[in-house]
């Protein structure tokens, strides 16, 4: 199968007074299509691992690799790129921008790529209407509910529709039931366009949607499904 | 404050070093500017008086008659007064020397042959080192210089020393040296004393004297003498206590306090937006943390006393910075200040520097406090309200900003139009304290409406910087609007800093139109000579035989011959002016603003009637035909008012006699200023060379009309060079707010701009967005700060200038300033933002979106 990411002896130590090793030499490869959960106790690494992947975060050694580039070899501005274009990402705190409406926050990425206004506007329409916002269009964030907002977020990362679509516990800042509702919606777009999926979450009947089933402890991958 | 409290906020200050030192420059700044005006304005007032107390020497009574001196016979009558100790005559003149080169002078003519009981602190035994008191007298080149300007130049006895003089340059010998106290000391030791004779005939004085220094004899008081002195000399001739003369230096000098008290209270006034710009933003920083304190148990009081106490902590090393820089700030301040004044008021201040005044510094540290805490009052009250469950739910549910209401536009265009309306109509009488709140008034209202105008001006901003810049033009002016608290300081510091350059601009621009108008009516003459490079000229005069040689050259066709000096009206100093009236006239055909021309001239030409500017005529109170009494060395002059012009030299008012009458009133016959019309046709340059020619040996200055002109221009310029020192601060002070605003407004949104990377956004694009967001700010603050310049001009042209000098002029916008402003503000804006925007650029993504 066609792989998309690899890790190859990845480490990334933090050095603060205690030496953290957040991730310990850590090999790994996701093919394209295919769909991740990473599981594991708080402060396994599970976040540093997904911010490795996304070049939000650098390895202390060992390389990260993204379509077979080295992201090393990326410059910030290559990085920057591939994010906007290749990675949708998806926080727990949903990170949109306060200031911003609903169809605004969706269409940033767009236009940070130079698309027209009206142009960018129509397409985030659309994706808010898939995930079933088109009724809070002109809404911020603070005026809608956690479950929306995260629908908004999740809009907002398949703009581009990237191939990869990582997500940092999407549903640990809500209810069980809308946290249901967000994994049925990653599914069902999943089916549609074939993302790669890595999903950190703490929730395992999120995780048995997906193929792949990581666990991870003191920085290591210390079990799979496989 | 609580120990817990106090570790949260010590840890805040760490974190937030930069906040914290803009802040406390922001306090300094304020507080340097306040302490530099109160101190530069009392170093200048006890400057002017210990000038007079040590040209006084020991004298309790002074007798004096203004620049032109009085009769000798005078000191006579003066001796033969009961109660009378001691009278010595004096000559005061101030000489330019030529060798050494440029220096000036200020030479006392004393009776050196008496024993000087007056100035023995002076002349003390063994100080005075006049080796032979017989030569020195006997020889009418003799000179005495103080210590210090014989140390400076090197003067040893014997050498010679040139100065200027009315009948040309002259040689001098030095034979003598005294202390550089007293007398010595003023004037930054540039003293000398000549013998009285000598002195006379040397400056055109013969016959005549500056002042006579008098002492009471123990059994008469000195205001029973003051009194018996009055009786006994013409009106024209004053008799004060020494420290009284000093009352009417101050007096004279009031405009340019009341100029600098303006300056200290806008510094303050910019100070407190600061200081409420950067505890806005420590709230905006800290109000999760502040909600998780009042969730574990600390209230509201606390709360409010850990924003107050930082507040009086920065207060307190802000005050003690603003201190230092003030001293600094004064120095130079007193500089231009003391030239301004010798150059307009021809008051000499003493060079003797200033001391720090310890209640002046006390009470500046008090007002830096006090702006501090007045200044965080609001943020530490909304503080202390802060609901902590909004606190403690989601991080984007931040608590909504006060938004736009309704009110509160009422309330601030109710302010504004009230205040224009009564700088508009209300009596000019009443008074300059209760006509500063007009101004108040305006400004007032003007922050009131600073929400509205950010909203509208966020509304124009938005399309044009996006159709410019892009989306981050956009999302700069979202941030912007989304803010208003932090946006309404910000502007508001810029708005009020630069209001105060556009009014000061507009001011001194309205001032040179209308004196560039009055030069136009009443100086048509073709050519101006005149004796002094400066206003009043006090230092040197032609003699009237220059002014007739002028007058006899063949392209002459009109010649005025003009003296200046001064006479006391209604306890005010009123500038006086000798004409040629006749020939004045002919020179000036439009000089009359009210008065029929031809009466109005026959009766000045025939000096049966006194022409007035129209600044007295306002100022006292005096209608066509009023009649007004001038007191003159030699009696009371009484004339009636026949015509009114406007007039710019003096803000106390202007007279204008006939030269005539004058010289026979004054019996002073020097000149200060001769006006030519020469034949059409005549070659300015080459006619200009020839008067050069005529008066060789004299010490003038020539202009054609254009040049006097432009020389009056720059005159003005010299009088606001304190105000442009002042600009230079505003800006400067407003710019700190600014670059105060975009640090903040970068580690605040740290997250945003964070989640704004994560998506995609390139470094540059978020270096772009915080530029922008500045230039935004910049712009509403320029159109803010224009349209309130424009107001407060309106208030000084209307206000200021009517009552303090009575002078009417109309308001000129000041395109050049304002258009330079431009391009001033958005540089000021994209510098301050450039850190900032670098900073934002190089943010560490991860650690910016993590949780907290
Ligand atoms: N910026 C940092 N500096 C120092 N240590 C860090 C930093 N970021 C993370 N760590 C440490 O690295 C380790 C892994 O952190 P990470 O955020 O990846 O954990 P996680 O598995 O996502 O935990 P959680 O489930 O709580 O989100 C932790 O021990 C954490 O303390
Ligand atoms: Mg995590």
């Amino acid at each position: 199968m066609d792989r998309i990411i690899r890790f190859a002896g990845v480490t990334k130590r933090y050095e603060t007074e205690d030496r953290v090793v957040a991730i310990d030499s850590v090999d790994l490869e996701i093919s394209r299509g295919e769909r991740v959960a990473i599981m594991g106790p708080s402060g396994s690494g599970k976040s540093t691992l997904l911010n490795l992947i996304s070049g939000l975060d650098e390895p202390t050694s060992g390389t990260v690799f993204f379509e077979d580039r080295a992201l090393s070899e990326m410059n910030d501005n290559e990085l920057t790129l591939m994010r906007r274009k290749k990675i949708g990402l998806i926080f727990q705190t949903f990170n949109l921008l306060p200031t911003l409406t609903a169809t605004e926050n969706v269409s940033l990425p767009l236009r940070l790529d130079g698309m027209r206004r009206r142009t960018a506007n129509a397409r985030a329409v659309e994706l808010l209407t898939r995930v079933g916002l088109n009724e809070r269009l002109t809404h911020r964030p603070d005026e809608l509910s956690g479950g929306e907002r995260q629908r908004i977020a999740i809009a907002r990362s398949l703009v581009f529709n990237p191939p990869v679509l990582l997500a940092d516990e999407p549903t640990g800042n809500l209810d069980s039931h809308t946290g249901a509702d967000i994994i049925e919606l990653l599914d069902k777009l999943h089916d549609e366009f074939q993302t790669t999926v890595v999903l950190v979450t703490h929730n395992s009947s999120a995780a048995e949607h997906c193929e792949r089933r990581f666990t991870m402890l003191d920085g290591k991958i210390v079990s799979s499904n496989e | 404050m609580n120990s817990g409290l106090k570790l949260v906020t010590l840890r805040q200050w760490s974190r937030h070093k930069l906040r914290l030192s803009l802040t406390v420059l922001g306090i300094a700044l304020g507080v340097a500017v306040f302490f530099a005006v109160r101190t530069t304005n009392r170093t200048l007032v006890d400057s002017l008086n210990s000038t007079i107390e040590k040209l006084a020497g020991k004298a309790t009574l002074q007798i004096a008659a203004g620049d032109e001196g009085f009769p000798v016979d005078v000191l006579k009558t003066v001796r033969a007064t009961h109660g009378v100790e001691l009278a010595e005559p004096v000559t005061e003149t101030i000489a330019n020397t030529v060798e050494p080169a440029n220096e000036k002078l200020l030479i006392l003519g004393l009776d050196v042959g008496s024993d000087l009981k007056l100035y023995s602190d002076l002349f003390e035994e063994g100080d005075m080192a006049i080796k032979n008191p017989l030569a020195f007298t006997s020889r009418a080149d003799s000179i005495a210089v103080t210590r210090k300007f014989a140390d400076r130049f090197s003067l040893k006895d014997g050498d010679t020393l040139r100065l200027q003089t009315l009948t040309g340059e002259k040689t001098f010998t030095v034979r003598g040296v005294f202390r550089s106290e007293g007398s010595g000391e003023i004037f930054d030791g540039n003293v000398a004393v000549m013998d009285i004779a000598a002195a006379q005939s040397a400056f055109g004085k013969t016959g005549k004297l500056d002042r006579i220094d008098v002492m009471n004899s123990a059994d008469v008081p000195t205001d029973e003498l003051a009194a018996g002195l009055r009786s006994q000399l013409p009106a024209g001739i004053k008799v004060v206590r020494p420290n009284l003369r000093g009352q009417a230096l101050e007096n004279a000098v009031s405009s340019m306090h009341f100029g600098l008290t303006i300056m200290s209270f806008l510094a303050l006034t910019i100070c407190i937006f600061i200081i409420f710009n950067s505890f806005s933003i420590s709230l905006n920083q800290r109000w999760k943390e502040i909600g998780i304190l009042r969730a574990i148990g600390v209230d509201r009081g606390g709360i409010m006393r850990m924003f107050l106490t930082e507040a009086v902590v920065l207060g307190v090393i802000g005050s003690l910075l603003g201190i230092a820089g003030g001293v600094g700030l004064a120095r130079v301040a007193i500089i231009v200040v003391s030239r301004v004044t010798a150059t307009f008021y021809g008051a000499i201040t003493s060079g003797k520097a200033f001391s720090i005044d310890y209640v002046f510094a006390l009470e500046a540290v008090g007002i830096g406090i006090a702006t501090s805490i007045l200044a965080a009052w609001l943020p530490a009250r909304a503080a202390s309200h802060l609901r902590p469950v909004l606190a403690l739910t989601n991080i984007e549910t931040r608590q909504k900003e006060y938004g736009l209401n309704k009110i509160r536009i009422i309330i601030g265009v109710g302010f504004v139009i009230a205040g224009l309306l009564l700088v508009r109509y209300s009596r000019a009488g009443i008074g300059m304290n209760i006509q500063m709140f007009y101004f108040v008034f305006v400004q007032f209202g003007m922050i009131l409406l600073l929400p509205m105008f950010i909203r509208l001006g966020s509304k124009v901003l938005r399309p044009v910087l996006g159709k410019l810049f892009g989306i981050e033009g956009i999302i700069a002016v979202e941030t912007m609007a989304a803010a208003p608290r932090r946006t309404v300081s910000t502007v508001g510091a810029l708005m009020i800093g630069l209001s105060f350059v556009i009014a000061h601009a507009g001011f001194i621009q309205s001032q040179k139109a209308a004196l560039d108008h009055s030069l136009d009516k009443t100086l048509g003459a073709d050519f101006v000579l005149s004796s002094s490079n400066q206003l009043n000229a006090r230092t040197y005069h032609f003699s009237e035989a220059t002014a007739e040689r002028l007058a006899a050259l063949p392209e002459a066709t009109a010649t005025d011959v003009i003296s200046v000096s001064a006479v006391e009206l209604g306890g005010e100093e009123i500038s006086l002016m000798s004409h040629k009236m006749d020939a004045y006239f002919t020179m000036s055909p439009d000089l009359l603003d009210y008065g029929d021309p031809a009466p109005a001239r026959a009766a000045a030409v025939h000096g049966e009637g006194a022409l007035i500017s129209n600044n007295l005529s306002f100022r006292a109170n005096l209608k066509l035909g009023d009649r007004i009494r001038i007191d003159s060395p030699t009696g009371t002059l009484e004339l009636p008012i026949v015509g009114m012009f406007d007039y710019f030299r003096s803000e106390k008012g202007t007279i204008f006699i006939d030269r005539e009458l004058y010289k026979k009133y004054w019996n002073d016959s020097r000149v200060d200023y001769v006006f030519l019309n020469v034949k059409p046709g005549t070659d300015r340059g080459v006619f200009k060379q020839k008067i050069q020619d005529t008066i060789v040996g004299e010490q003038a200055f020539v202009y054609t009309h254009e040049e006097f002109k432009a020389w009056a221009s720059r005159l003005i310029d010299q009088f606001f060079a304190l105000t442009y020192l002042q600009m230079v601060i505003a800006i400067l002070v407003a710019a700190i707010g600014l670059v105060n605003t975009m640090v903040i407004s970068v580690s605040e949104r740290r997250r945003e701009l964070g989640i704004f990377r994560a998506i995609g956004g390139l470094r540059r694009q978020v270096a772009k967005m915080v530029m922008l967001e500045a230039v935004a700010i910049g712009l509403i603050g320029l159109f803010t700060g224009v349209i309130t310049g424009l107001f407060s001009a309106y208030f000084l042209v209307n206000t200021a200038a009517k009552v303090v000098a009575g002078f009417t002029i109309n308001l000129v916008f000041p395109y050049s300033i304002t258009l330079m402003s431009i391009p001033l503000v958005l540089a000021v804006a994209a510098l301050s933002a450039f850190f900032p925007a670098f900073n934002a650029a190089r943010i560490r993504i991860a650690e910016a979106i993590g949780y907290e």
